[in-house]
């Protein structure tokens, strides 16, 4: 849990390490499944190394609360060590009086310095299991320790049995019988083992409740919720380039697009991504693509086409350390700046940016509404840690609608030429596709009057300029006001985050009100254009104003500082993992006095 | 890893105290104490209130982890030492863990005895000495109404009036194994009988157990020498403790019922010291060994090995003095000479 007092029955960080192949992350996936179906809330953050599969260390962290999970967690409650030299590195992560499952009768002798057992710290409690033993017992093999060592976590944690067996039905149920009967019966040696052997030490207890079970609870990345996004709004065409953490997107939409009439297609870079994405979108398809910061550097040039022609496209940016190739699999918050500003002139676009997983679904979907209706390129900015978490997810159209609902503006013939880029007072003019009769135009990178002609005059780039950042005006004013938490009237901090920080900035408030502070929030979604008025109200009533985000130089608090015209708290961090909880509250409490 | 290693084996009072001293003296040495057990060091003799519900696990701790933090001293829980190697300084750990050490100490204790005349049935006898048998009747306790006793070692009669004192019904079957090893005198035993009377138990002087029947869930039928056929929901052995050394049996140390130890509490392999209730201690006034019981011999005695450990030479001398006492009977039980 991320509380500071160690694991409670409803609240418990569990930890799978392994070597790469030893299965940690698809236990992972069985522990998420079956506890969401138990009605537990699960947020689940695997890691694993950037090099070639089957080499490194792989960890799949869940946190499995009867609360809606906000974040992972820095500190685990429990580690299974499928791979003991990986492990014990792991054990600085693991609280003070954490639990280990390990295997007490490994292949060979470890030396001391090799054995995780001879790490553990007093305090910590470990629970020797030969899981190559059992696992050896059920499928002849050593590749079923993982869903053994799920057994002992059902027992010893009082996790439903029938659950854990229902997630596994779930998990192998494209493979055969016997893989599925004998992936059953590991676990139960497990459990049975945990059951008959092993002195229950710890106060983890969830009391073999199943809360309101749910059957139908999807467990989803960030990804896969962006992707189902882009299916539901009707995507046509996405075209992309693989690229960590970002591949995933075009991965289901591979598998699900073609089926639905949709195309896919893997280009060769990222420019020949967007290009085909703007030239979709000029066609009047649904089109997207998806990449992380080296590929938006790419893209950057034909996202300004879409601005200057005025073509929707949707670019999921799935932020990852940088510069450069940087770090593929570490998290950041550090493309914002280059997603609002980077361009050769002035090319304002909307960025939005969720909070969660099901907001990767809404956001995405609303993005593509959005890029409809304002005839632009929309960038969603994802990171690294949003994009590969899990969560239990429940979406619906519907429920995206709380973001507003944008519809096309399209042109009718009249006998007056098509002017496609008519001046009009929200900045959006009434759009046609090629190919419609009585309304061709031309379209392009160059400056151009209504009609759509080259025209490099002052007067003419002054409106359209004007023209085009009075739609994001627009949007602005129609787009629902940030989400402001907290008491109301005067705090003595406020606390300013985006994207997947929302999380542990929401878990700091409600530490910080607990201990007696006021202390309040606000979390816009639509990043840019900028939410000037709400947040110049919200600052108006902090004492301090603090910003928290995963970037070293505080890339949206330079855009707060400018925009309430003061000093902001930074609690700015590019250390490669997600903004811990901990540091936002103790910067807030140390400002605090 | 470089440097001295000590190493203690059991993480009971002598252990605890043996890894205390040697962390005094030796304040760069790396200091471990190995415990099959999962759980902290705890007050063994408060279990019998913890299984009627006179206290909780946490009262029954003697030491936080945090004095084992700050002192520097690992703690190995739930690890199980299958095999010592004094020759290589090598410990042998069931999970396929090799540990080096330098100076070794076992203090592991014991484990309950069952005699061979009760074999064929021992599946359907419960114990207590360690927490997990603790809660194993805790848990049953709500549903028990009659318990059957045998043996009669200084344990059985604290729980038998513990038990009593709640409401359960308690037969106790006294014959001459009771109180083994030692010899209960037809004095101490009717002075026994006759306490354990004042508090409702059922005392079968002379009878004993002759075999045991499930006949159904955690429903018993316990046979006596004298024809008795008893209805009951446990059956309780309490015939004393045996030293819980069998995973040294190769390890070349000199072992009788205990690991023999000199006066100085050193086993017959160099570097290889032992204390508390698996040890044999040479007495030279008596040009024989005797067996240290209770919580001061075992603190006293872990100390003195770990000084021994660090280079002192000390004695262990004689034991102190420590009186049992059941309802106004008092036995010195602090030594005896056997097992």
């Amino acid at each position: 849990m991320s509380g500071t007092t160690g694991p409670t029955s409803s609240d418990v960080v569990i930890k799978i390490c392994g070597a790469a192949g030893d299965g940690s992350i698809a236990a992972g996936q069985i522990l998420n499944l079956a506890a969401a179906g138990m009605g537990y809330h699960v947020m689940n953050f695997d890691s694993f190394p950037a090099e070639i599969r089957g080499f490194g260390k792989s960890v799949a962290h869940s946190r499995i609360s009867v609360e809606r999970v906000l974040t992972p967690g820095t500190m685990a409650d429990c580690l299974v060590a499928l791979d003991d030299p990986h492990s014990i590195t792991e054990l600085a992560s693991l609280r003070e009086n954490g639990i280990v499952i390990y295997d007490s009768k490994p292949a060979d002798y470890h030396e001391e310095e090799q054995a995780v057992a001879g790490w553990l710290q007093p305090g910590m409690i470990g629970y020797g299991v030969p899981l190559r033993e059992l696992s050896t017992e059920a499928t002849k093999g050593a590749k079923s320790r993982n869903i053994v060592a799920l057994g002992v976590i059902s027992k010893l944690f009082g996790l439903d049995a029938d659950g854990f067996r229902w997630a596994i039905g779930k998990r192998f149920g494209g493979k055969s019988e016997t893989v599925r009967e004998t992936n059953v019966t590991a676990f139960n040696l497990g459990w049975e083992y945990a059951a008959r052997e092993l002195d229950k030490a710890d106060p983890i207890d969830f009391g073999n409740v199943a809360l309101a079970r749910v059957e139908n609870v999807s467990i989803v990345s960030g990804n896969e919720a962006a992707a189902q996004g882009c299916i539901d709004a009707g995507l046509r065409l996405y075209a992309g380039y693989p690229i960590t953490p970002a591949t995933k997107i075009m991965e289901v939409l591979g598998k699900k697009l073609p089926a639905m009439g949709g195309v896919v297609v893997q280009t060769e870079d990222e420019i020949s991504a967007i290009g085909h994405v703007v030239g979709g979108g000029f066609a009047g398809k649904r089109c997207a693509t998806a990449t992380s910061g080296p590929g938006l550097c790419l893209m950057v040039e034909c996202i300004n086409l879409g601005v200057m022609a005025e073509v929707p496209a949707v670019v999921i940016d799935c932020q990852r350390g940088g510069p450069s190739t940087g770090l593929p699999t570490k998290t950041e918050q550090s493309d914002l700046n280059i997603a609002i500003f980077g361009a050769s002139g002035e090319s304002p676009r909307p960025v939005l940016a969720p909070t969660n997983v099901e907001e990767c679904y809404s956001l995405v979907l609303k993005a593509f509404e959005v890029a409809d209706a304002f005839q632009t390129p929309v960038i969603v900015l994802l990171d690294f840690f949003l994009s590969s978490r899990m969560e239990d997810v429940v979406w619906s159209r519907e429920a995206a609608d709380r973001f507003g609902a944008y519809e096309d503006c399209l042109a009718t013939p009249t006998p007056e030429p098509y002017a496609r880029y008519a001046i009009t007072e929200t900045g959006v003019s009434p759009r046609a596709y090629p190919g419609m009769p009585e309304l061709v135009h031309p379209i392009t990178g160059l400056e151009h009057d209504e009609h759509g002609l080259p025209n490099y005059s002052g007067p003419v780039h002054t409106r359209m300029q004007q023209k085009r950042q009075r739609k994001l005006d627009t949007l602005l004013a129609r787009w629902p006001a940030p989400e402001v938490i907290g008491p109301h009237g005067e705090l003595a901090v406020g606390i300013v985050s985006w994207g997947s920080t929302v999380g542990a900035a929401k878990n700091a408030i409600k530490r910080l009100s607990r201990s007696g502070m006021k202390a309040g929030g606000i979390f816009p979604r639509l990043m840019w254009p900028l939410a000037g008025d709400a947040l110049r109200e919200f600052s108006a009533r902090c004492g301090t104003l603090l910003v928290a985000e995963t970037n070293s130089s505080g890339q949206y608090a330079a855009l707060v500082e400018q925009a309430t015209h003061r000093d902001v708290l930074r609690v700015c961090e590019a250390a490669a993992m997600p903004l811990p909880t901990a540091a936002i509250e103790a910067a807030a409490a140390k400002a605090h006095g | 890893m470089a440097g001295e290693h000590y190493v203690v084996i059991g993480n009971g009072p002598a252990g605890n105290e043996a890894a205390d001293v040697l962390r005094a003296g030796a304040p760069d040495a790396r200091v471990t104490i190995i415990s099959d057990e999962f759980f902290p060091y705890y007050y063994r003799h408060r279990l019998r209130d913890f299984i009627v519900g006179g206290c909780e696990e946490g009262d029954l701790v003697v030491r936080a982890p945090s004095h084992y933090r700050e002192h520097d001293i690992r703690l190995r829980l739930g690890q199980k030492v299958t095999r010592v190697e004094p020759a290589s300084q090598t410990l042998f750990l069931a999970h396929m863990e090799k540990i080096q050490y330098t100076k070794l100490l076992i203090c592991c204790g014991g484990m309950p005895r069952v005699p061979e005349v009760h074999y064929t049935y021992r599946q359907h006898l419960s114990v207590l000495s360690t927490l997990r048998h603790a809660r194993m009747l805790r848990a049953r306790m709500p549903d028990l109404r009659r318990v059957v006793m045998c043996g009669g070692d200084m344990i059985s009669f604290r729980v038998a009036t513990t038990l009593a004192a709640v409401g359960k019904e308690v037969v106790f079957l006294i014959d001459e194994e009771a109180f083994w090893p030692l010899e209960l005198t037809d004095d101490l035993r009717a002075e026994f009988s006759s306490a354990l009377g004042r508090k409702g138990i059922e005392v079968r002087e002379g009878d004993a157990l002759t075999g045991v029947d499930a006949v159904g869930d955690d429903r018993y039928v316990a046979r006596t020498r004298g024809g008795a056929a008893i209805d009951c929901d446990l059956v309780g052995a309490f015939f004393g403790f045996v030293p819980a050394i069998e995973f040294l049996r190769r390890s070349g140390l000199d072992i009788e019922r205990g690991l023999l130890v000199n006066e100085r509490l050193q086993t017959s392999q160099q570097g290889v010291y032992a204390a508390g209730d698996c040890a044999e201690i040479y007495r030279p006034d008596l040009r024989n060994y005797w067996v240290s019981i209770g919580w001061p011999n075992a603190l006293q005695l872990g100390a003195l090995a770990a000084r021994n450990m660090l280079g002192e030479a000390v004695d262990a001398g004689g034991p102190a003095e420590s009186v049992f006492e059941v309802e106004g009977v008092r036995v010195n039980t602090s030594w005896w000479r056997e097992f």
